[in-house]
């Protein structure tokens, strides 16, 4: 008897179905919102001094850097900092296969891990935005620490502010994220949001007990189904 | 629940903001001091002065209205002026040197000035009189300026894209010119009239044979807009009598194909003072009435195109039979010695002031119109030109006062001239031809201008006066005085003196006040831009590229200047070399600026940002010259220097 309800598709279908396209749905958004997030700039910095009324302001995306490039590399040379070109050469190299196979990952995830490694999708989605911001830090330090010691201008070795304001000479500086960086956490939001529904559906699953690490049904194959209620 | 979403919507909307949000830098604050009637107190200054000051005051930061482009008379050059602050902007270098903007000193400059030789000589200033900016329609469209050389007959185009001149025409044929430079309403031309008679292609003749052999010339110079330069091949001229031609206008709307040259000395005086005979000024004043020439320039154009013309010294010409002839030119009596003649906004009437006669004449194109197409004629002169009458020809006189000279115009249908001799501005209406009221300038007024003055649409709110003498204005600064501009505010029924401008350079004649927001000039050249050519210089040089090569004994140099350094920083070659030096600005930074110089080699360039100069000279001193930048370009300005080394030839 309860082998056939369990076969009862109509009555359980119309329960976890639209639940687990919305899933599959927020993974795909997720993955469109990080690779849009390839063609805006994630951070802004933008620098001040008397003699820039108007301020001096670089954008950096995943590809590179933008905006008052030039008159900044004439500014660090000064100090004997290398050349903005020179930053994280390899990772703007990948950028775009990188943010490919995140995308892709996040929507792969949704579909093929097992119930309770499914975290594995949030986890992998906050990856994308920290690894920025890590490697970005990173970088910051190596520019201001790697200063050319013949430099017409000798600083004590520094790191740039990456939020907020600072102070490098006699420039102010004011730093924040840029739409590319927003749009790629509300990527990670999807994400989470289809990490914590998943889960949801997946407590109430029909094969629950046969689930490993993979999702025996590839959560909206043949075979998906919810557990019949008590 | 609500209560969450309110709470998500706040925390998104701060989010937002911060993601969207600009930081500002800080503002000092000033903060106010005294009170404005105790500053009034210890200044002396009335409540007129205080208002006057507040409707030129411009605080830092903030832009004038117009720019005002005046001749700089003697100096060869052309000021840009603010208006109404009245601050100097810039001395723009145009006939003579110009060491600030490394024009004259062995960069690319020096072609366009050698351009403009006449006779084999090298003539390093001017006698810069009529400024005028060209236009679209009849209205001025901020693109080019053009200006006039009277001591020597040329006439310079000046681009406003970068306020650089890029071309001086010499005029072949005429030894001076005043009528010059204006535009036709489309900048198809800027006509250059000369002003003292002289045998033309400039042959010796003797004076005694001055009304058979000399002559005036009216050139057309045929304006390539496209490639902004005067186009010199397709440019011709019309041979006038030996009258004394002075100062012209082109006709618009209605008058447009026309051209208004006044003249004087149509007496013919040649002066003669060591043999008795009475000098020109009281020669050329003996007739009541001189000749207003009124030329038919698209008539003339076809007939060039016909080649109907007469070569003179490679210049088609328009024989003064020809154009007698072919209802090409036509004289007008106009009383006395008259000096501007100046086109109304509409087209429809000139108004020439008579020097040496109380009244502004306002002359009527449909009349003049009609009695050429009538051919109804006075009489002809000694050269068979027809003249008309002049009763015929004028729609009135305007009693103006002693010595009227140039006239400008208002939105509102007045009219505001020069007397000279008075020493006033005088408005007057166009309607009833009635003078409003004259206001005292300081001294001696020469030109006038308007805002937008002389176009299809005054704006109507200033009028300056060019005075010729400042006398007690300024601080004393030795015999030779500065000129005063002195801002009239026309906007109310009374016109109201605001402030004056010394003009420590020269003595400007003519200016023109054009609306700012038409200007659209460049901040930075694109990386390698000749100025000359617009283009990018085939010897650029960008980072990486710099590098010397000798051939034979020629040796190039390939330069970049950036802050704060040149490369290469050391030069070597030897005694004899012929040396070309090719030197980029690499950088695109509004307002960093580098110079160049190679001590006591007479060389300075300015380099701009983005600007590419080329400079060749031959290294026949051996010994040790430092270059370094000439303007203080960064902190470490001083340092941005290097060594030029001219090895001494090895002895055989």
């Amino acid at each position: 008897m309860a082998a056939t309800t369990r076969h009862l598709p109509v009555v359980q279908n119309a329960r976890a179905w639209p639940l687990r396209f919305t899933v599959v749905g927020l993974s795909i958004a997720a993955a469109a919102l990080f690779c849009a997030s390839y063609f805006f700039p994630w951070w802004r910095l933008w620098l001040f001094a008397p003699q820039y009324p108007k301020g001096l302001e670089v954008g950096i995306s995943l590809t590179g850097v933008s905006g008052d490039v030039r008159e900044l590399n004439i500014l660090n040379h000064y100090i004997g900092m290398k050349s903005l070109d020179l930053a994280a050469v390899t990772e703007r190299r990948l950028a775009a296969q990188g943010v490919g196979l995140i995308a892709a990952l996040g929507v792969v995830l949704t579909l093929v891990t097992g119930r309770r490694v499914g975290w594995l999708i949030a986890v992998l989605g906050a990856a994308f935005p920290v690894t920025f911001i890590i490697d970005s830090q990173y970088w910051l330090y190596h520019f201001g620490h790697v200063l050319d010691p013949k430099a017409p201008i000798r600083l004590p070795p520094f790191t740039p502010q990456m939020f907020g304001t600072g102070k490098i000479g006699q420039f102010m500086t004011w730093a924040r994220p840029d739409p590319g960086f927003w749009i790629a956490v509300a990527g990670v939001a999807c994400l989470v949001l289809a990490a914590v529904l998943r889960r949801r559906v997946c407590n109430q699953c029909a094969r629950k007990e046969k689930c490993g690490m993979v999702c025996p049904s590839a959560f909206v194959g043949p075979g998906a189904g919810l557990a019949p209620k008590e | 629940m609500k209560k969450g979403i309110v709470a998500l919507g706040a925390a998104s909307a701060l989010l937002l903001a911060f993601a969207c949000s600009k930081p500002t830098p800080l503002k000092p604050d000033l903060g106010a001091s005294k009170s404005v009637k105790e500053l009034m107190a210890a200044r002396g200054l009335s409540e007129a002065d205080v208002e006057a000051a507040l409707r030129t005051y411009v605080p830092t930061g903030k832009s004038d209205d117009y720019m005002i482009f005046a001749s700089g008379g003697q100096s060869g050059q052309v000021l840009a002026i603010g208006a109404p602050s009245m601050r100097l902007l810039k001395v723009i270098g145009v006939f003579t040197p110009e060491p600030w903007q490394g024009y004259g000193y062995g960069g690319d400059g020096n072609a366009v000035l050698a351009g403009g030789n006449q006779m084999g000589k090298t003539i390093s200033w001017a006698d810069v009189h009529h400024p005028n900016l060209s236009e679209t329609n009849g209205d001025y469209d901020g693109q080019y300026l053009f200006v006039n050389d009277k001591a020597n007959a040329r006439v310079a185009v000046v681009d406003l894209k970068d306020f650089a001149t890029k071309q001086i025409v010499p005029n072949k044929l005429v030894m001076s010119d005043h009528g010059g430079a204006f535009v036709t309403p489309n900048t198809d031309y800027v006509i250059e009239t000369s002003q003292y008679p002289a045998p033309l292609g400039r042959e010796y003749v003797p004076i005694t044979e001055y009304k058979d052999k000399y002559r005036g010339l009216a050139m057309f110079w045929k304006f390539d807009r496209a490639a902004g330069r005067i186009d010199v091949a397709k440019s011709w001229a019309i041979e006038l009598p030996p009258y004394t031609q002075d100062l012209a206008d082109a006709g618009k709307l209605d008058s447009d194909g026309f051209v208004f040259i006044n003249s004087f000395n149509t007496e013919m005086a040649i002066g003669g003072t060591l043999e008795g005979k009475p000098p020109i000024e009281s020669g050329a004043s003996q007739n009541d009435m001189d000749y207003l020439h009124v030329i038919d320039w698209k008539k003339a154009e076809k007939l060039v195109a016909d080649g109907k013309t007469t070569d003179i010294k490679g210049v088609k010409v328009i024989s003064l039979t020809m154009a007698a002839q072919e209802g090409i030119l036509h004289l007008i009596g106009e009383p006395k010695s008259p000096h501007g003649v100046d086109v109304t906004p509409d087209g429809k009437e000139m108004v020439v002031g008579g020097k040496l006669d109380t009244h502004a004449t306002v002359y009527n194109f449909a009349k003049i119109k009609k009695l050429i197409d009538d051919k109804k004629y006075e009489g002809k002169d000694a050269y068979g030109v027809p003249i008309l009458n002049f009763q015929e020809s004028i729609r009135g006189q305007a009693e103006i006062g002693m010595g009227p000279l140039h006239t400008v115009y208002d939105n509102k249908g007045n009219a505001y001239t020069s007397v000279f001799l008075e020493s006033v501005v005088a408005k007057w209406s166009l309607k009833d031809l009635k003078v409003i009221e004259k206001v005292p300038v300081h001294y001696n007024i020469g030109h006038i201008l308007a805002a937008e003055g002389d176009t299809v649409s005054p704006d109507g709110n200033y009028v300056v006066a060019m005075n010729k003498m400042s006398m007690d204005r300024f601080s004393k600064v030795g015999p030779l005085y500065p000129q005063n501009f002195q801002l009239i505010d026309t906007t109310g029924d009374k016109m109201r003196m605001l402030v004056d401008m010394p003009i420590g350079i020269g003595e400007p004649h003519y200016s023109q006040m054009i609306k700012m927001d038409k200007l659209k000039p460049i901040s930075v050249y694109p990386l390698g831009e000749n100025p000359i050519t617009g283009k990018k210089d085939p010897s650029a040089t960008l980072a990486g590229q710099e590098k010397i090569v000798r051939n034979g004994t020629t040796v190039d140099v390939y330069m970049t200047a950036i802050r704060s350094h040149f490369t290469p920083d050391r030069i070597e070659v030897e005694e004899g070399d012929t040396v070309k030096l090719h030197i980029t600005s690499l950088e695109q930074s509004e307002d960093q600026t580098h110079g160049f110089t190679i001590n006591m080699m007479n060389i300075d360039l300015s380099l701009e940002p983005g600007k590419h100069e080329n400079v060749t000279f031959v290294a026949d001193t051996p010994g040790v010259y430092p270059m370094y930048c000439t303007e203080f370009c960064s902190a470490l300005h001083l340092e941005m220097a290097g060594y030029f080394l001219v090895k001494p030839k090895a002895k055989k």
